[in-house]
């Protein structure tokens, strides 16, 4: 078992560092773009740190040569006068940066620096500010989808072929389809604009308890739908695969009542698959939804992200850091579903070769 | 699962033809017997079928291939049938209504915006064109004061800016708000309204809200006294006007409330004439510096001033009143005494002095409530603190025909004249007197008419706009300089150049898109997406899958690392990195969608190849000498394909919902319709017209869930194991 999950998450490990590798190449190999501000000293300081970071070089001449006529060869990224001497700055090559980007990466914990979403201030911490505001919605519709999604899918299993069960099938078929946004433009418009129950944006921090509690309730709701239904239909599929086994029919043979076989052995087993997944959800909470939070100004990391890609101003280095946590909470999630399999039920080994 | 079926097949057909030997020997007389030392001739041999021999004769029963099966089990999966029906009408409605429909959604029709979905006739009250507007501002300032509800009923229109065809609004009911208290929460103002300022009757002072909108009536009081105003930096206004330099002009007037009279009245010619009362005088009196002091203190008397501007008038019927202060500075140029607050003060509550100050519209209000100090006026002030008092909001619900604002009789006015003498060409009017000469024409210095003789005539009812006739006293302007205008009413779709006030089922956008339309458009490029990508990732992952999983070994370790590494990749990562790339149109999108598209079939056709390749019936044919392609492509691909297909089918449905949502993000396809984009366009028009993301969210959500549902079905129908399972 050691073997294995060191096996496994060396593999994960490995998996995300060529990703991101990839993704450092793809972003760095688009229009580089200059720091978005105004004024010259912000962008000298953000250059001078991108040259300490080994991302630009640059070159100096002073007043009077430009005077002169000098002009430089290249194009340079950006060009600011700051006292007597003029800097040209240039970026690296994208190999040159790359390196820098790993060594800072293990030594300071320093992901890239942000051009526009606040210029010069570490992707990184910016992430961190944001990542408090996804997660709180996530957790609150993990804990209440969990439960809601179990028992909606043991009622529709155990009452299989009744009303309840084509009742809970079909709604679960509905909101698996309907997509999300059109589900969340459509909370919004009924529960907050038109009925006025609830805020019609994420409040901001001064606003009273209340309100902020309120405004739980429609990302909850529309992040909880969609996996409401996943563990309704889940739940569901693997109890009436166990309900209609062998061993429940001999547990029944046995003089189990019919509540007792239910408990003891249908549910048991039809958990062996349900618990990975609980577990790998819990790991996605460290994800955001972008659809939500941009349609509810949720100050998330699926906010950022749509921010980062601002036609006008796009900063790309956060980007990339929102890029490697959608791919790090993925990747993770994986790890968690197969080895919680090989916890729960030490038979089965996902993903080993037969 | 496909090779067990079929093996039960043969059976079937075996037994069928041992069924009919053994039959055959039982109608032999001696059958079961075993007759020793029997004497058998030739003879005793009878054929029992001359004319036919056995392997050639047809089953009794029908026999069934897979797929008829496959079929017939999920023809009886009734929810799934209904979903094909549904998914066929959709798919056939994407590609006939954008031929079929002929209007033209590449451009704008600036006259047809927001039509409401129409399907029945007007009146029926639902999906019939109309809107439902409930709490509109009733508009007072146009209107005479009623009393009673017939007056209302008569006089009152919500405001004509927004609702400008008045033929056009039914079932009005009115309704009225009245604050009580006083006002100084903007959240009370949650609806819009019509806001009375009343008089402020606390015991602290008496102060009176100032309004420079439109008043009744106004009947000057000797008690009404201008009692302080500020001075207002200049330097200020310079920034608010993007002067570089600013010389405070004579005739200075910042916003609606610079100190300046104004009222109408009706002349000896019946026109109303607007006349200004200049405080010039005053100002000038007194420089700057030292003015603004002593006018603190100073008490000046509007009324007396008023009277003697006016020759002693004191009452005006619609009179508008506003206050400009015209300042002369001598001294300091840069300073320039605006009026930013105004105080009336009154020593006595009479009535007449309320009335002034009625009748402000909810959005003035706000404005003037939002309005911050620094913009260098506001609208009134009591010791800083912005209030409404005793204020009161009509309201008014009422139905909105859309087509009869938009296509319905509508006056026109103007220069039309050369659009009715393209009428007259076309034979649709005439305008010719008894001798045959055009009483209205066009030489080269303008359009001319003769009033004696004029004459008119509609000649062609179906095709001629005009729903009236027109008549000399419509035609004004100078007759002799040849600017000639008028003013007629035309029913406004023919004026258009419909023949037929046109219908839309689904509404039009804020362009006049017909949505109908719209919306197919959409949903044809989403399916086409959506098969393009099916069809190209199902090939390459059917390639990459057999591969894998008919080679295994190092190939299959090689190639199953490439897909975890791919796989691992977010698809809204690879979607947002392509599009970076190559921009966003239909084939990047292709792309994107494709490029992590294939991974799952991929992994299926691998399962199944694993599950196949050690068959028996494989090593038969590879002991007979049978290439690697044809093992492939001749024996494991025919019994994998069925697993593999329904598992790719919906593939289609994804694509379709990647696409809706990235488009809904903004990342979406230019130039080029789809339901994401559809959706996207009208995203911001959920609170004020929501028909218009219903009808594209129910569509998407009808494809969505017919495509689930038919995929599940097919799967159920094709691999009956795995029933139930999603």
């Amino acid at each position: 078992m050691l073997k294995y999950s060191l096996k496994r998450i060396l593999l994960a490990f490995l998996t995300a560092f060529i990703i991101l590798t990839l993704t450092f190449f793809l972003v760095k190999s688009l229009p580089p773009v200059k720091v978005f501000s105004p004024q010259e000293n912000v962008r000298y300081a953000f250059y001078m740190d991108q040259f300490k970071l080994g991302y630009v070089t640059y070159f100096t001449k002073t007043a009077a040569e430009v005077d002169a006529g000098f002009v430089p060869n290249v194009a340079p990224l950006d060009q600011m006068k700051i006292g007597d001497e003029w800097f040209y700055f240039y970026q690296r090559p994208i190999v040159e940066q790359y390196f820098s980007w790993l060594g800072n990466i293990v030594t300071k914990w320093d992901w890239g620096r942000s051009t526009a979403i606040e210029p010069n201030a570490s992707a990184i911490r910016i992430i961190a500010q944001r990542l408090p505001a996804s997660m709180s919605v996530n957790i609150v519709s993990v804990i209440v989808s969990v439960p809601l999604g179990i028992a909606f899918g043991i009622l529709a299993g155990l009452k299989k072929n009744t009303w309840v069960d084509h009742t809970i099938s079909t709604l679960v078929m509905v909101f698996i389809s309907i997509p999300s946004f059109v589900v969340i433009s459509f909370l919004i418009y009924l529960l907050a604009f038109k009925t006025g129950w609830l805020p019609t944006m994420w409040p901001t921090p001064d606003q009273s308890t209340r309100t902020k509690t309120l405004a739980f309730i429609i990302p909850v709701m529309s992040l909880s739908f969609g996996s409401i239904c996943g563990y309704t239909r889940f739940v569901r599929a693997e109890l009436c695969e166990v309900m209609s086994s062998e061993y429940l029919l001999l547990a029944r043979t046995k003089g189990l009542t019919k509540n007792q076989a239910i408990v003891r052995h249908a549910l048991r087993n039809a958990f062996v698959p349900i618990l990975p997944s609980i577990l790998a959800e819990f790991i996605g909470i460290f994800g955001g939804s972008m659809i939500l939070e941009s349609l509810y100004g949720i100050p998330g990391i699926g906010n950022l992200y749509i921010q980062a890609l601002n036609q006008n101003n796009p900063d790309y280095n956060v980007l990339m850091v929102d890029m490697a946590i959608f791919t790090t909470v993925g990747l993770l999630a994986g790890i968690i579903l197969d080895l919680s399999y090989g916890f729960i039920d030490p038979r089965i080994r996902m993903g080993e070769k037969k | 699962m496909g090779s067990s079926t079929q093996e039960s097949e043969w059976g079937k057909r075996n037994s069928m033809l041992e069924d009919k030997d053994f039959e055959l020997l039982d109608e032999s007389p001696n059958a079961g017997e075993i007759i020793e030392d029997a004497d058998i001739s030739k003879d005793d041999f009878v054929l029992t079928q001359v004319d036919s021999s056995v392997h050639e004769q047809k089953f009794q029963t029908k026999p069934t291939t897979f797929l008829k099966d496959s079929l017939k089990r999920f023809g009886k999966n009734k929810s799934s049938v209904v979903a094909a029906y549904i998914l066929g009408a959709l798919l056939l409605m994407s590609f006939i209504v954008p031929l079929v429909d002929t209007s033209n959604t590449k451009v704008a029709h600036p006259y047809e915006t927001y039509l409401a979905p129409k399907l029945f006739k007007a009146g029926t009250g639902f999906w019939d064109g109309t809107i439902k507007y409930s709490n509109i501002a009733v508009d007072l300032s146009e209107m005479p004061d009623a009393k009673t509800e017939e007056e209302k009923q008569l006089h009152w229109w919500p405001s004509s800016k927004k609702f400008p065809q008045r033929s056009a609004i039914s079932k009005k009911v009115f309704t009225e708000e009245k604050y009580s208290n006083d006002i100084s929460n903007l959240g009370t103002f949650g609806k819009e309204g019509y806001v009375h300022f009343g008089y402020y009757e606390s015991e602290a002072s008496d102060y009176v809200a100032f309004s420079s909108k439109a008043i009744p009536s106004l009947v000057l009081d000797n008690d009404l006294y201008l009692t302080s105003f500020d001075t207002y930096d200049a330097n200020k206004i310079r920034e608010k006007e993007g002067k570089d330099s600013f010389n405070a002009p004579d005739n200075y007037v910042v916003g609606e409330s610079a100190f300046y009279f104004l009222y109408s009245e009706l002349n000896t010619d019946n026109v109303l004439e607007d006349k200004e009362i200049k405080l010039v005088d005053y100002a000038t009196v007194h420089n700057i510096g030292s003015a603004v002091e002593r006018l603190k203190e100073e008490k000046l008397n509007i009324s007396d001033i008023i009277k003697n501007e006016t020759g002693g008038q004191t009452e005006f019927q619609n009179a508008s009143f506003s206050v400009r202060l015209n300042v002369e500075h001598e001294h300091q140029k840069n300073t320039c005494a605006l009026i930013r607050s105004i105080t009336f003060e009154s020593a006595s509550t009479s009535e007449n002095i309320r009335n002034i100050f009625n009748d402000m519209s909810f959005t003035d209000a706000t404005k003037a409530m939002t309005k911050s100090i620094n913009d260098g006026y506001e609208y009134w002030s009591s010791t800083g603190v912005r209030r409404i008092y005793l204020s009161k909001a009509h309201f008014c619900s009422f139905v909105y025909d859309t087509y009869e604002a938009a296509f319905g009789v509508r006056q026109i006015e103007g220069e039309f004249v050369s659009d009715l003498l393209t009428y007259a060409d076309k034979g649709w009017i005439s305008f010719k007197d008894q001798f045959g000469l055009d009483t209205v024409w066009k030489d080269d210095s303008g359009y001319f008419i003769d009033r004696t003789n004029y004459s008119f005539k509609i000649l062609d009812p179906v095709n001629c706009p005009l729903a009236k006739e027109i008549t000399a006293d419509d035609f004004y302007g100078d007759d002799v300089f040849g600017t000639l205008g008028v003013k007629f009413s035309v029913h406004y779709y023919k004026y258009l150049g419909y023949t037929k006030a046109p219908i839309y089922l689904m509404g039009t956008d804020k362009s006049g898109r017909d949505m109908f339309k719209y919306v197919f458009e959409g949903l044809r490029t989403s399916l086409l997406l959506g098969v393009l990508t099916f069809a190209v990732c199902f090939t390459f992952g059917l390639i990459w899958g057999s591969i894998c999983g008919y080679f295994g070994g190092a190939v299959d370790l090689l190639m199953e690392r490439f897909t975890d590494i791919l796989s691992g990749i977010p698809w809204i990562v690879v979607m947002t990195l392509i599009i970076l790339h190559f921009g966003s149109n239909f084939w990047t999108f292709a792309l994107a969608l494709c490029l992590t598209g294939w991974i799952g079939t991929a992994a299926r056709t691998r399962t199944q190849f694993y599950r196949f390749r050690g068959r028996e019936y494989v090593l038969a044919s590879r002991t007979l000498g049978a290439s690697d392609a044809r093992l492939i492509a001749k024996h494991i691909l025919p019994n994998a394909l069925g697993t593999i297909i329904t598992g790719a089918v919906l593939m289609i449905p994804s694509v379709i919902f990647s696409e809706a949502t990235i488009s809904y993000l903004g990342l979406g396809l230019k130039n080029t319709s789809s339901l994401g984009v559809v959706l996207s366009d009208n995203q911001a028009e959920l609170l004020t017209n929501p028909y218009l993301l219903i009808f594209p969210a129910v569509i998407i959500a009808l494809i969505m869930i017919s495509f689930n549902l038919f995929g599940n079905g097919l799967r159920d129908a094709i691999n009956p194991s795995l029933k139930g399972e999603d």
